[in-house]
């Protein structure tokens, strides 16, 4: 077990953009499970301290025009960020695994299909497909997460049906085809597992789309108006941006951190994951 | 008799700095071939055969690999010269055709602009014709028809194009040609009929061939002289028919047992029990040690010399003298 | 699809209906995807394996030599139904495979198995040699529980000299050698008990010290379970130490079958006599004494009508290209596809 740990730490160590990539996840998830105690106020409490700013009254990145501490916010939109990220992606991973595995695996007329429905989406203006199901089915949260999830597993599925397209001819899925196991065994034992791995870094950039296509959303005023997140405050502090610029720059730089740090993952899991690190033994 | 590669005391050691690991890859390589011989390094995986032919041809990884000891080619210390002087000598006096060495070549040129590129590395101001004349030669030699020369490599099998890499190697007239695994990718039908087109090129062009293989048949074949290898160590050498037919170290019996014969008597095959050493560590005694059926006391903690048997036979094993005496 | 002749070309005089294993007539053909038609009424196809019959009995071993794009790994992969034959069918002690496959496909599974060539590549990289054994044991209802199972599998494992099998139960492929690899290959294979078994390559990546090992392994459980085994590979000297009986493959066609050493030492088709000849011995005299051969195999797309070899044969003459040559026996069960065989 101690070993698996030293194996993991080394191959983090062994890539800059996966090293910063981790690091700033680890501080990530740590803002957010400590969220009630790093803020210094309750972020939803409309205090009096109108429009202050920085570090006027005990407000560390100052208050918007309704007394809120903007660095309080911060925080707790964290949260908002993260569940959108980690929803949307396990959304679009799990689908897209899926339909490419089954697609790639199986071949023939049900890849042709499948593959013709994912040229299609891939066509299609993902953002404005979003628009148009958050006009027609209202904005809370989680319609924003599924919408977003069911928009995006297309590039997962291509990924996975490229791996499976290539790992159904590997002998040792010959050879569990030889020993008597029937294809959903086969998937969901040798294919999905084997092939995922580009699916795990693409979901992490996803996860970095996810979070700006709410803050889009949110920013054009069709986010969910009982959150906190970072894109509704920008989009709040729109109008004071000459008065009270904190407003809406403070979450913008919480934005660009954020998904700096889940594309250094995403990328830093593309290096590792490599098929190149990959020891596939083929003979001499 | 002339001297045309000499090594002494010849070391190639990977270095991996992140580690701090030392590979022993070669070690203490010592023989000689002359003029118009025909020599087959024979080992299996790890024993460090292809390493010894890229020592010698200099193409190891510059930052990871350390070669050390005297490689004598033709007069020349291969150890000392520069890669400037190395450029000098790769192709027209010294010449190597790898495994896959049809896949070195360009998939969108014509065999013959390929030809004409390489041809003028060496003689800057030669003609197309010329050219065209030299490599149309050569490509008789291999049996291959001169239409060859106008067709894309992709037109080719793998054996045509296999031997237009040998071909290519030769159309400087090497004085050393070195072939590693050449024939291991092809058929048996091809391999037949490229060994004996090599044998007889050879004879015509008087050069002097290493044929590094794992395969003990294509040496038996081709080849005059033969050397096994084992973990990076020569364990015996010797004329073909000599080492063949009266194996005298453990390892080479060992090989000779795992391979069946064709025609002969179906005696039974066995293998060599054990594994291969690591390559990381020193070893004060005899490196096959451990998987040898005759080992004795002194084998575990001296290594045995180098012993002379005459008539070309070097062989490193304590059964035939070669122990310091403590 | 045209119309295929009834007639087999490895008669059924040789092929005794008591022969336990019994391949009739199989065919493997992939459309030619013409690049120039759209609708291509004159549809060519690749005959990878053309019309083979063969029958293996009990404890038998059936070398297939031939050289690449001969078919013979295709043969073998049908054989073990990982791709379905476009014509013909395999019994197996008078039942047909193919009704077997549609009717009962994991009792197919138990009775066909098949080795790899690659033993790098044969198990799953994700599992521990435990997990890849048991695994087949539990998909067949073998063994009750978790405890049965491992006592099965290290008893299994033990049988084929593998020490400690703990320990090597406990590892991943990747710790462990190509032969390990291998020797666990034909381990899992036998827990079966199968009747039929395919070497495909089995020992062509591994070192030649190795190889030996493997050998000698896959012939002494084969002759104790008493299955039947076809042997695939290029290595001829090594197909003749471990056969019974050989048959020689080129563009998907049988062309010569009869006793190991008969064939080795007395070829008769004239492809057989090339192979044989071109091939080196590990006898430094016995130089080899080349029949020279033009070019190299080509692909079989709708090779014929007459005989496949004639493009490349030393012996052909007019006749040979006109139709398909009949199969003669030139005694005791030699049998060989030539009609040029005591011409010059």
């Amino acid at each position: 077990m101690i070993n698996k740990l030293k194996k993991i730490n080394s191959i983090i160590n062994s890539d800059t953009q996966l090293r910063l990539g981790v690091y700033g996840i680890i501080f990530f998830l740590l803002v957010v499970m400590l969220a009630p105690v790093i803020s210094t106020h309750d972020p939803y409490n409309y205090g009096p301290d109108v429009l202050n700013k920085i570090s006027e009254n005990d407000h560390i990145l100052g208050t918007n025009n309704m007394g809120q501490d903007i660095f309080s916010m911060i925080i707790y939109g964290a949260r908002t960020s993260l569940m959108v990220a980690v929803i949307s992606a396990l959304i679009s991973g799990i689908l897209g695994v899926f339909i490419g595995g089954i697609s790639g695996y199986f071949g023939g007329r049900i890849d042709h299909f499948v593959s013709e429905i994912i040229n299609v989406f891939m066509m299609l203006p993902t953002f404005f497909l979003i628009l148009l199901i958050i006009a027609l089915f209202g904005n809370s949260i989680t319609n924003v997460m599924i919408v977003i999830g069911l928009t995006t597993w297309p590039s997962n599925a291509k990924l996975m049906r490229a791996q499976a397209l290539s790992l159904r001819e590997r002998t040792f899925v010959k050879g569990a085809v030889a020993m008597g196991e029937n294809q959903r065994q086969i998937l969901t034992k040798y294919i999905i597992p084997n092939g995922v791995f580009p699916v795990v870094a693409n979901t992490t950039v996803g996860m970095s789309n996810a979070i700006l296509t709410e803050a889009s959303l949110s920013f054009l005023g069709l986010g969910d108006p009982n959150i906190i997140s970072w894109g509704q405050m920008i989009q709040a502090g729109k109008a004071y941006i000459t008065s009270a610029w904190w407003i809406t720059t403070f979450p913008g730089i919480a934005i660009v951190i954020t998904v700096t740090i889940f594309y250094l993952l995403g990328d830093g899991l593309n290096h590792v994951l490599n098929p190149k690190h990959m020891t596939m033994k083929g003979g001499k | 008799m002339e001297s045309i590669l000499d090594l002494k005391n010849y070391n190639v050691t990977y270095i991996n700095k992140k580690e701090n690991k030392r590979i022993y890859a070669v070690k203490n390589a010592n023989f000689s071939i002359y003029k118009g011989d025909s020599l087959g390094i024979v080992g299996e995986s790890g024993s460090g055969k292809s390493t010894l032919a890229m020592g010698i041809l200099n193409l190891l990884p510059k930052n990871s690999s350390e070669v050390s000891g005297e490689a004598n080619f033709i007069g020349k210390n291969l150890t000392n010269l520069s890669e400037k002087e190395y450029k000098k000598i790769r192709w027209s006096e010294l010449s190597v055709v790898f495994q896959k060495s049809m896949n070195s070549l360009s998939p969108v040129h014509r065999i013959g602009r390929q030809v004409e590129d390489i041809y003028k590395v060496h003689n800057k101001n030669s003609t197309t014709k010329e050219i065209y004349k030299r490599f149309s030669h050569l490509l008789s030699l291999v049996n291959l028809p001169e239409s060859v020369y106008k067709s894309y490599p992709h037109q080719l099998s793998g054996g045509m194009l296999q031997r237009v890499s040998i071909a290519l190697s030769i159309i400087h007239n090497p004085k050393l040609l070195i072939l590693d695994e050449a024939t291991t990718a092809l058929d048996v039908v091809t391999q037949g009929q490229i060994l004996e087109e090599i044998v007889k090129m050879e004879k015509e062009m008087d050069m002097t061939r290493i044929m590094i293989t794992h395969d003990v048949s294509v040496v038996a074949a081709s080849c005059n002289k033969i050397a096994v290898m084992y973990a990076g160590e020569f364990m015996e050498i010797g004329k073909v028919e000599d080492v063949l037919k009266n194996p005298k170290h453990p390892y080479t019996k060992g090989l000779m047992i795992s391979f069946p014969s064709l025609r002969g008597k179906k005696d039974k095959i066995e293998a060599i029990k054990g594994f291969l050493p690591d390559l990381s560590k020193k070893y004060s005694g005899c490196i096959f040690e451990p998987r040898c059926k005759y080992a004795m006391k002194i084998c575990k903690d001296t290594k045995p010399e180098t012993i002379k048997l005459g008539d070309g036979r070097y062989i490193s094993c304590h059964l035939y003298g070669g122990g310091k005496n403590e | 699809m045209e119309d295929i002749l009834v007639v087999t070309y490895m008669e059924v005089e040789r092929m005794n209906n008591n022969a336990y294993v019994q391949i009739k007539n199989v065919s493997r053909w992939y459309p030619h995807k013409s690049d120039k038609k759209i609708i291509d009424f004159n549809k060519k196809w690749i005959k990878a394996v053309d019309q083979v019959s063969l029958s293996v009995n009990k404890g038998e071993i059936l070398g297939v030599i031939g050289e690449s794009g001969c078919g013979k790994s295709t043969l073998g992969r049908i054989l073990a139904r990982l791709e379905e034959p476009t014509k013909g069918d395999i019994f197996i002690n008078q039942t047909s495979t193919q009704k077997l496959i549609e009717d009962d496909p994991r009792k197919f599974r138990r009775l066909v198995q098949i080795i790899f060539q690659n033993p790098f590549d044969t198990f799953t990289p994700r599992d521990t040699i435990l997990e890849i054994m048991t695994r087949p044991l539990k998909i067949h209802g073998i063994g009750n529980n978790k405890g049965e199972r491992y006592d099965i599998v290290k008893k299994e494992l033990e049988s084929g000299g593998l020490y400690p099998a703990e320990d090597i139960l406990r590892r991943y492929p990747h710790e462990l050698s190509g032969g390990q690899l291998q020797r666990i290959s034909i381990l899992r294979a036998m827990l079966f008990d199968p009747e039929f078994i395919i070497a495909d390559e089995p020992v062509s990546m591994l070192d030649v010290s190795v190889r030996a090992e493997i050998i000698n392994m896959l012939k002494k459980l084969s002759k104790e379970q008493d299955s039947a085994v076809i042997f695939i590979s290029h290595d001829i000297a090594l197909t003749r130490y471990i056969s019974d009986n050989i048959a020689v493959m080129y563009l998907g066609r049988i062309v010569e079958y009869g006793q190991g050493d008969e064939i080795i030492k007395n070829p008769q088709h004239p492809y057989t006599k090339v192979l044989i000849s071109n091939c080196p011995s590990i006898d430094p005299e016995e130089k080899i004494m080349n029949i020279k051969i033009e070019g190299e195999p080509p692909t079989p797309i709708d090779p014929g009508p007459g005989c496949y070899f004639a493009p490349r044969c030393y012996k052909a003459v007019d006749e040979c290209y006109k139709k398909y040559p009949a199969t003669e026996d030139v005694g005791g069960g030699h049998l060989v596809a030539c009609d040029r065989l005591n011409k010059k």
